[in-house]
């Protein structure tokens, strides 16, 4: 029942020479040395808190052994704490990694080896913590965000100013001038004439490494935000400095001491011009000037920027639940008009995949077809003479199949079964749909495991979906059979089948056996009778998936062979 | 055959409490009337049977404990917590009789099943009584005995106190009766149920609670020290506030020049004088704010300052920035680095140009950041060193144990030590043995503090009180308890009136001299308050705290009785501001004569694993 046991007590006993401890002996003073080890351990932990301390050192517990007049001999004093190491294969089990040293051979080498570097000697600095009351922003001090006022703070806060009203009326805040330090003004002077300078990438990288570090930028964020929001505008045919402009924002973003929210607004616009603007870099008439060989590679600077918007989208989009459906609808507005430029297109697209595969499930993906219709006439060597044009609608055909692709594969890696183009021929339009038929009937004959899959994984798949997906979801109530609404497509008549349903709850507890009586129903239904007739409700989480099936069938029509090498491996499924 | 068992019952019984004449008796009758066969009343001997049983099985402690908790809990709400005050001193006290009793193994499974109950209030007790596991242990620990020899006082109303009375005789839990009878002391108060809010049972004390009440009715004089340099300055400052008048507009003139001076000085982060407005402005704030304190002569004889000192003294009150919940003070931050974890203590001169750190290898470092005595606790003796000789001066040995805590009183050459050995004793510089030693604490006395007119002292302890000590006679004046934890730091008002303290677990309460009572707690920090100062008119507190932030706390606005509907509001709005420092746990805090705060601390950077 005590923490020490007998044996501990026999063990200790034996290893200062007391080789038959009786039992009882053991026993009777097993609790009393507890005690009395709990007794020094208080002593311990009041000297450590005398030396206003808080872990426990050896000295601590040498002074409580002091105290009850016990010769201390408890460890070596050292200045930082032990490091304790786990046993391997013990959960509970901890030890200091103390390695012997062979006196003979270690002494030898002790002796050789060159003396320690001396610890640094205790200084006093002196920096001012608040003037006051308010925290100057210096190296000294936290940055400000690194301490956010707990929620209750802040109802104080409010409550606070209320009384405030209550009490003088309404506060008036006068404009409040901004002062800038002298030494920021120079720092901001310098970073931006660097930038603009181009001078020496060194020097940049040095510039770009201390606004993603430094502490007492704060003040100057506005500034660079405007500074960066006036020379995207300016500059548009500068490829160079829009890079490295960019490379500015994505510093200032990562810098842990910056509260950059209140200004991503006046940033964004700027990044999504550098995505999606018409033309960025000089006119290819100007390029073949002599001393610039090769055109600007703006392509480079847009899937650049395009990893920088999933960045913020993924750092903010928790904080401002509309930034990423924002910045999907722009870009979905790029990608829908058919009017705008290749170029254009193409940072839609990749700004689109930069947000994830589900975003792409839900906004392009369903329009892929009229897109390709679109570009058509731009691939085919007939319709486009300008090599130029050719040349960049195959960069967007390419955006566009790996976004999809990447889409597909992620949607597939939960549902191995599908799709897998077993029957399918690279032939007439005709094949190809009886093709779907099979992989239907295929399916269907693997919804057994489909469903067992749908058992253990859905909540984990709408989750990390959700999490990914800006657009407000649609959710109906009524679950729709996978089966049902894949041969809509082809028997549109026979959705009415579909709306007998039985709603099923998602969360709740007997949602799995729910189902898999539901889904043995649908079994017994599906054998006897035709397959189409089968109804068997699955979970919401489907819906989407659903809808996104047969999308995925035509894609095969839509890109033929180039998308087989995104269908995943059955045999990677292991992995999952 | 059963009158036999209940002969051996009651014969068991004698023997285990010790009737050593009735158990004689009782043989000597037995024997005699063997022969008479009279029948005993059955439900006489139902109980004596019923007695001895329990008393040998100790699943019936947790069983009747169970019972009880369970009955507690399900009470009705409006007396569930007058109630739930019991759970905790009976849980302790069936622990400890199955320790008694040598139960080991059923004592510790008691314990493990039901300490959760109370881990939040009651830790550290808890973690102490953990341990104990035979009898002689309850006898050794202070704890333990102290609990075992006093009753504690529980107060509840009348109702919840019949409500628990037909309970433990319905259910025939003689067990848990005995318990509650023999080791709680059940004051019943008249009326309704008590609220939540005044559920501060405060700590289990030693000493029987009654005697908390009566001490701090003794009268005590709090106020500020009669003839001492504020009253000075204010008649001073009376004096030139009617040439002033006499000047007037020219005055005004004068101030708005001093602002604009002083705007320029902020600017280059001048120390010590980052506001002082004119001597007019403060004038009229001095006198409005410590007019109504009352004087009081110190009992102990005073130095006598030099016509310099004073001087010097004078200027600073007239240059002292006035502060308030709208006037924050400016911080200055004094970080010590490369400490190794070795820093023990630091110190900073009133002025801020000297600071002095202690270490853990028994040496004092002083930084001059730009000159006097100094003081410091070692190892069971007091050593007084003399800055500019650089030389230890004296020794003062008298504590058997290690020296906690020593502070010099505001005026004169005395200081008080506080020590491991349960006493604080008061010194004069001149004399190598103590003047006086205070005697009352159940624990180590941990922090001390001097009163600010020199006739008290205040002591804070690990046995969670706060004392208030005469100097004069070494009586013990007020006892406040409240703290959940050891406390770790105190601090008074400059008025006298008030005084904070601090604990381990980071709670600053502050308390009414006067009438004894706690002025609710401060709550906000996480870790251990290491330090507290009031600022020099008495409207701010500052605490420092192992959580790595210095926090500024509104006195006036604490001191206010709270409207009872806002009650909670109120509480937490005293909290004015937070200053994080960064890793750095505040050791030591003191306000500058001209209210500039200084703060020392150990920078503390978390190892990088």
């Amino acid at each position: 029942m005590t923490i020490l046991l007998k044996e501990t007590v026999q063990t200790i006993a034996q290893s200062i020479g007391i080789n038959n401890l009786p039992e009882e002996v053991a026993e009777a003073l097993a609790p009393d040395v507890e005690y009395r080890m709990r007794e020094i351990m208080q002593g311990a932990i009041k000297c450590m808190l005398h030396s206003k301390r808080t872990t426990l050192t050896t000295e601590d517990v040498n002074s409580a052994l002091q105290l009850h007049n016990i010769e201390p001999l408890y460890g070596f004093a050292s200045g930082g704490p032990l490091q304790f190491k786990r046993a391997v294969g013990q959960s509970d089990l901890f030890y200091v990694d103390d390695a012997e040293i062979d006196f003979k051979e270690g002494l030898l080498q002790l002796m050789d080896a060159p003396l320690p570097k001396a610890p640094l000697d205790t200084a006093v600095v002196i920096h001012w913590l608040a003037i006051e009351g308010v925290q100057p922003a210096i190296p000294e001090n936290v940055p400000l965000e690194a301490f956010t006022p707990s929620v209750e703070l802040k109802k104080i806060d409010t409550l606070l100013s209320k009384k405030k009203d209550d009490e003088f009326g309404v506060e008036v805040k006068l404009p409040v001038k901004h002062v800038l330090s002298q030494e920021l003004q120079v720092y901001f002077e310098k970073i931006t004439g660097l930038i603009i300078s181009r001078a020496n990438p060194s020097l940049i990288k040095a510039a770009l490494d201390s606004l993603a570090t430094d502490s007492g930028l704060h003040p100057l964020v506005p500034y660079f935000t405007q500074f960066i929001a006036d020379e995207v505008v300016r500059n548009l045919d500068d490829i160079d400095l829009l890079f490295s402009l960019m490379r500015v924002v994505r510093s200032l973003l990562i810098n842990p001491h910056i509260h950059i929210d209140p200004y991503l607004h006046q940033l964004m616009p700027s990044v999504i011009t550098c995505l999606v603007a018409k033309r960025l870099g000089r006119k290819s008439a100007e390029n073949s000037a002599p001393g610039r060989k090769f055109i600007d590679n703006h392509w480079d600077l847009r899937d650049y920027v395009a990893n920088l918007i999933s960045f913020i989208c993924r750092r903010f989009g928790r904080v401002y639940h509309n930034l990423q459906p924002r910045i999907t609808k722009t870009l979905l507005q790029a990608f829908l008009d058919p009017k705008r430029a290749m170029t254009q297109h193409y940072g839609a697209i990749k700004g689109l995949a930069a947000l994830g595969p589900r975003v792409v499930g839900l906004t392009v993906l369903p329009n892929v077809e009229t897109f390709l219709k679109h570009l058509a006439p731009d691939l085919s060597m007939e319709a486009q003479r300008s090599e130029m044009k050719r040349n960049e609608a195959m960069r967007v055909y390419g955006t566009l199949l790996t976004a999809i692709g990447v889409c597909m594969t992620s949607r597939l890696k939960y549902f191995p079964v599908f799709f897998l183009p077993r029957t399918w021929n690279p032939g007439g339009q005709g094949k190809i749909v009886t093709a779907r038929r099979t992989v239907v009937s295929n399916s269907l004959s693997d919804s057994c495991t489909v469903s067992q899959l749908t058992n253990t994984s859905p909540r984990k798949t709408t989750t990390s979906a959700d999490a990914q997906d800006s657009q407000p979801m649609e959710i109906e109530c009524i679950g729709h059979s996978y089966h049902s609404s894949m041969s809509t497509i082809e028997l549109p008549s026979q959705d009415v089948k579909s709306d007998a349903k039985i709603v099923v709850d998602v969360s709740g507890m007997d949602h799995s056996q729910h189902q898999s009586q539901d889904m043995a129903r649908s079994r017994e239904q599906v054998e006897p009778s035709d397959s189409d007739k089968a109804i068997f409700p699955l979970s919401d989480s489907w819906k989407e998936d659903v809808t996104l099936g047969p999308l995925f069938s035509s894609l095969i029509d839509l890109f033929g062979e180039a998308l087989l090498p995104f269908v995943p491996r059955t045999e990677l499924n292991i992995f999952l | 055959m059963e009158e036999e068992q209940i002969k051996n019952a009651v014969l068991a019984y004698l023997q285990k409490k010790g009737y050593r004449q009735a158990e004689l008796a009782f043989q000597e009758e037995d024997l005699k009337s063997t022969s008479s066969s009279f029948k005993t009343d059955t439900d006489i001997a139902n109980q004596i049977l019923r007695y001895s049983k329990l008393d040998n099985v100790p699943a019936s402690y947790k069983e009747a404990y169970s019972k009880l908790r369970n009955w507690v809990h399900s009470s009705l709400d409006l007396y569930k917590h007058e109630l739930l005050r019991i759970l905790y001193p009976v849980f302790l006290h069936c622990f400890m009789d199955l320790v008694a009793k040598g139960f080991q193994q059923e004592a510790r499974s008691f314990f493990q099943n039901f300490k959760d109950d109370y881990e939040t209030l009651h830790l550290r007790d808890l973690q102490k009584l953990e341990g104990v596991l035979s009898s002689d242990h309850l006898q050794e620990m202070e704890l333990a005995r102290s609990l075992r020899e006093n009753k504690v006082t529980v107060k509840m109303c009348q109702f919840s106190f019949d409500l628990l009375l037909q309970y433990l005789h319905n259910t025939d839990s003689s067990l848990m009766l005995g318990v509650v009878n023999e080791h709680i002391n059940l004051q019943v108060t008249p009326g309704q149920p008590t609220s939540w809010s005044d559920d501060d049972m405060g700590p289990l004390l030693g000493k029987p609670q009654e005697g908390v009440s009566e001490v701090n009715t003794k009268e005590i004089k709090w106020g500020m020290l009669e003839d001492s340099l504020e009253d000075k300055a204010e008649k001073e400052l009376a004096g030139e506030a009617e040439k002033a008048e006499a000047e007037g507009k020219e005055a005004e003139g004068d101030e708005a020049r001093k602002k604009m001076g002083e705007a320029g000085k902020a600017k280059k982060l001048k120390k010590d004088k980052v506001s002082g407005t004119a001597g007019k402005s403060l004038k009229t704030e001095t006198t409005s704010t410590n007019s109504g304190v009352p004087r009081v002569k110190s009992e102990l004889p005073m130095a006598i300052f030099s016509e310099e000192s004073e001087r010097r003294a004078l200027d600073d009150l007239r240059n002292r920035a006035r502060l308030s919940s709208s006037a924050l003070p400016s911080v200055s931050f004094y970080t010590f680095l490369n400490t190794h974890n070795s820093l023990n203590c630091a110190s900073i001169s009133t002025d801020g140009a000297m600071v002095v750190g202690g270490f853990a290898d028994s040496s004092l470092k002083v930084w001059d950041m730009t000159k006097s005595t100094e003081q410091h606790s070692s190892f069971s003796s007091v050593r007084l060193w003399n800055i500019p000789l650089t030389a230890n001066l004296v020794c003062y040995k008298g504590h058997n144990y290690p020296v906690w805590d020593v502070q010099f009183s505001p005026v004169g050459h005395y200081f008080a030590s506080a020590s491991h050995d349960r006493t604080a004793r008061v010194w004069s510089m001149d004399r190598a043995q103590p003047l006086r030693i205070m005697v009352g604490h159940f624990s180590d006395v941990d922090c001390v503090q001097w009163h600010v007119n020199c006739n008290y002292i205040a002591t804070g302890s690990s046995d969670k009180t706060v004392r208030l000590w005469d100097v004069a006679t070494g009586e013990c004046m007020r006892l406040f308890t409240g703290h959940r934890g050891m406390v770790t730091c105190l601090s008074m008002s400059p008025d006298g009136r008030y005084m904070a303290s601090g604990d381990e677990d980071g709670a600053i309460m502050l308390w009414d001299l006067g009438s004894g009572q706690s002025i609710s707690p401060l709550m906000g920090h996480t870790g251990s308050v290491w330090t507290l100062d009031f600022s020099c008119e008495g409207s701010l507190l500052a605490s420092g705290s192992a959580d790595n932030s210095v926090r500024i706390w509104d006195v006036i606005g604490s001191l206010k009785p709270p409207r009872i509907e806002e009650k909670n509001a109120i509480r937490r709005l005293r909290l004015l501001k937070t200053l994080p420092t960064k890793a750095t746990p505040v050791y030591s805090l003191r306000f500058s004569k001209r209210n500039l705060l200084f703060a020392a601390g150990a920078f503390n950077p978390a190892k990088k694993l």
